[in-house]
């Protein structure tokens, strides 16, 4: 219990410093502590308020909100496969940004609304797919749909690429998934809808619990599944809609979070919630300090380090024999 | 029964023939489908037309059939092979590895491996992982395909890694060919495609008959002689080498190995493995589905990939909601 815990406080806390201090330039943890104590170089003053501040606060954003909206979808479906990303959560609402930028429109103002749109219209679209499959319910076909949702939302964003020059420049990086170079206005125009997708996670949170334990508690305990369904479709499209529009589509992360949440804490989804708010921001700032270190001097994209840390997770979970339905 | 597979490869290949003249008819400049078969009978044509006919056209309607007929005919194999109608090489990241592997050697990352060995290359290499993750299973049953859906998402992102670090100029030019296209093909490429195909064409048929055995169960197999474990590898490996060659020329367009062997199934006869007709079905759609591609958004071009997968997804989706889990093919 003390080194779980330990483990809970301590690498949060690590992953924090990591990416706060570590990077493929020369600005070192030595030039952190030197600018702390009030003599830094102006360069290292430079790369830590204007680069590393806002990419991991921004880092930490993005973490909370896929690992909560993965948690959620997981239990809203009963599948601990339900992510975002496979979904098509996520390139529904990567294809609503690109179909804005072909429009004109580029302001960040604009893109967080428009993205939770189109997150919104994916999430409706994987739970109407859930709720077609109807009894003969079955995890991997859920996310072969997903998949394949996925694929063709992706392919109507390469069209646009295709067919306007102008905007595949603009999305060509946005589109792997990455959070460097943001500004802090990015990060600002999501906050609002972040805030107001927390309130309603906690809302949600018993109600969810007990419909772990059957619809008809549930509905015994005086909850009301549609709503409670509606209110987590809403929560999961604010949450990965202000998250993609912050870092593209990452793939991956919701599934990785609330697992490593599980492991620490048991199955119950409160817990759960609560766990992902340390496990979320850990692992993407962690994945993200990878992507700086691995080929400094230059950097991978985040989203090719959660596909390539994540795919193997995914097949370790179906790979157990008894999948657990949650 | 016989008679039956001839009737439908007989009207398959006249369905080729007529794609193959629509596509050579149809494009930017429109030229006359009469004027096009008395060019090839007779070999009288003006200069622009020749141009147009021979040059740019021909080798194009070319690639596009037996890259189809490649694609159709490998994933009918491995649904035979896995009893299972999604274990199409593009749903278990044989394309999208042997696409990284291709791009590779393109970006001047990997060895100095021409394109089509490198692609081969990668389809063995995602096969055997494959295998490898899916454990004691095989390719029955779903660790099978989520192993190959994991294989081609690590893929994916590691072409998308190598596109992001070359410069510019060269991922544009690179880009349409990895999500496929008929656009950047080589002729290199399409001839080793045509003799891959000629014999991986003849060696299915040969394994044919030992298939339609299969497909009963795995005990009657092998009552009747034949060595499933034996006869998996055989047809493992053809259809491994078909995408591969395939998708040196064309790059994934994996739908065509999902919808032709399904649009085969449909008119043939039910105890046989449509080995031909998937082919032939394979070529069709893929002449039509670029056809469409150079006629929708015309003068623009859309690849054949993305028409595929925005023609081929709602029915890939139709099948998992409705296939009865009990049920294989």
């Amino acid at each position: 219990m003390t080194l779980r815990s330990l483990f809970l406080w301590a690498l949060p806390v690590i992953a924090l410093l990591a990416s706060l201090s570590l990077g493929s330039g020369s600005v070192g943890p030595g030039d952190v502590l030197a600018l702390l104590s009030g003599n830094g170089s102006d360069e290292a003053r430079f790369v830590m308020t204007e680069l590393r501040f806002p990419r991991t606060a921004i880092g930490i954003v993005v973490g909370l909100a896929l690992g909560i909206s993965g948690a959620l979808l997981q239990s809203l479906t009963r599948n601990p496969l339900a992510e975002p990303g496979l979904l098509g959560v996520s390139a529904g609402s990567a294809l609503a940004v690109t179909v804005m930028i072909l429009m004109g429109s580029d302001s960040a103002a604009i893109t967080t609304p428009v993205a939770q749109v189109g997150a919104l219209a994916g999430c409706g679209l994987v739970v109407a797919v859930a709720r077609m499959q109807g009894p003969g319910r079955d995890p991997v076909r859920l996310i072969l749909a997903g998949a394949t949702l996925s694929g063709l939302l992706l392919s109507l964003t390469s069209l646009i690429m295709m067919a306007d020059q102008r905007t595949a420049n603009e999305i060509r990086f946005w589109v792997t998934g990455s959070i460097s170079g943001r500004q802090w206005e990015e990060l600002f125009a999501t906050l609002p809808s972040m805030a107001l997708a927390g309130l309603t996670t906690a809302l949600v949170a018993r109600p969810l619990a007990s419909m772990a334990l059957g619809e008809h508690v549930a509905v015994g305990l005086g909850y009301r599944p549609g709503r409670v369904q509606f209110l987590v479709i809403t929560t999961v499209a604010l949450f990965v809609g202000a998250a993609t529009a912050l870092a593209g589509p990452l793939m991956f992360l919701g599934l990785a979070v609330p697992f490593i949440a599980r492991a620490i804490g048991g199955p119950d989804i409160r817990r759960t919630l609560l766990l992902c708010l340390a496990v979320g921001p850990t692992v993407l700032l962690l994945a993200d300090t990878l992507c700086r270190l691995l080929v400094a001097p230059s950097e991978l994209p985040l989203g090719v380090t959660t596909a390539l840390l994540g795919a193997p997770l995914m097949v370790m979970i179906v790979r157990r024999h008894r999948m657990p339905t949650l | 029964m016989q008679r039956r597979t001839v009737l439908v490869n007989t009207a398959l290949a006249l369905g080729v023939a007529v794609a193959a003249l629509a596509a050579l008819s149809l494009g930017t400049i429109p030229l006359h489908p009469v004027g096009v078969l008395r060019a090839f009978t007779t070999g009288e044509a003006s200069q622009q037309m020749a141009l147009i006919l021979f040059e740019l056209r021909l080798p194009r309607v070319m690639a596009g059939a037996l890259t189809g007929a490649a694609f159709a005919l490998a994933g009918c194999l491995m649904q035979t092979l896995a009893r299972n109608r999604l274990a199409t090489p593009g749903i278990i990241g044989i394309d999208n590895a042997a696409t990284a592997f291709a791009v590779a050697s393109i970006t001047g990352v990997g060895i100095g491996l021409a394109p089509p060995a490198m692609a081969l290359v990668g389809a063995a290499t995602a096969a055997a992982l494959a295998f490898a993750l899916a454990g004691r299973t095989g390719t029955r049953g779903y660790p099978f395909i989520m192993a190959g859906v994991g294989i081609g998402a690590i893929a994916g992102a590691i072409t998308q890694l190598m596109l992001t670090r070359v410069a510019i100029d060269a991922a544009n030019a690179a880009y349409p060919w990895t999500v496929g296209s008929l656009n950047s093909r080589e002729a290199m490429a399409t001839h080793l495609l045509a003799g891959g195909l000629a014999l991986c064409w003849l060696a299915a048929l040969g394994i044919g008959r030992h298939l339609n055995v299969l497909r009963l169960s795995e005990t009657v197999a092998t009552g009747l002689g034949t060595h499933p474990g034996r006869l998996r590898l055989a047809g493992l490996g053809i259809a491994i080498l078909l995408t591969g060659l395939a998708v040196a020329v064309a790059g994934p367009v994996g739908f065509v190995a999902l919808l032709g062997p399904e649009m085969a199934r449909s008119v043939s006869h039910p105890a046989r493995v449509p080995l031909t007709a998937s082919a032939l079905a394979g070529a069709i759609l893929m002449l039509l589905a670029d056809l469409a591609g150079r006629m929708i958004l015309a003068p623009l071009e859309v690849p054949v990939g993305i028409v595929t997968a925005i023609a081929g997804s709602p029915w890939l989706l139709w099948i998992l909601l409705r296939q009865t889990p009990g049920r294989a093919l």
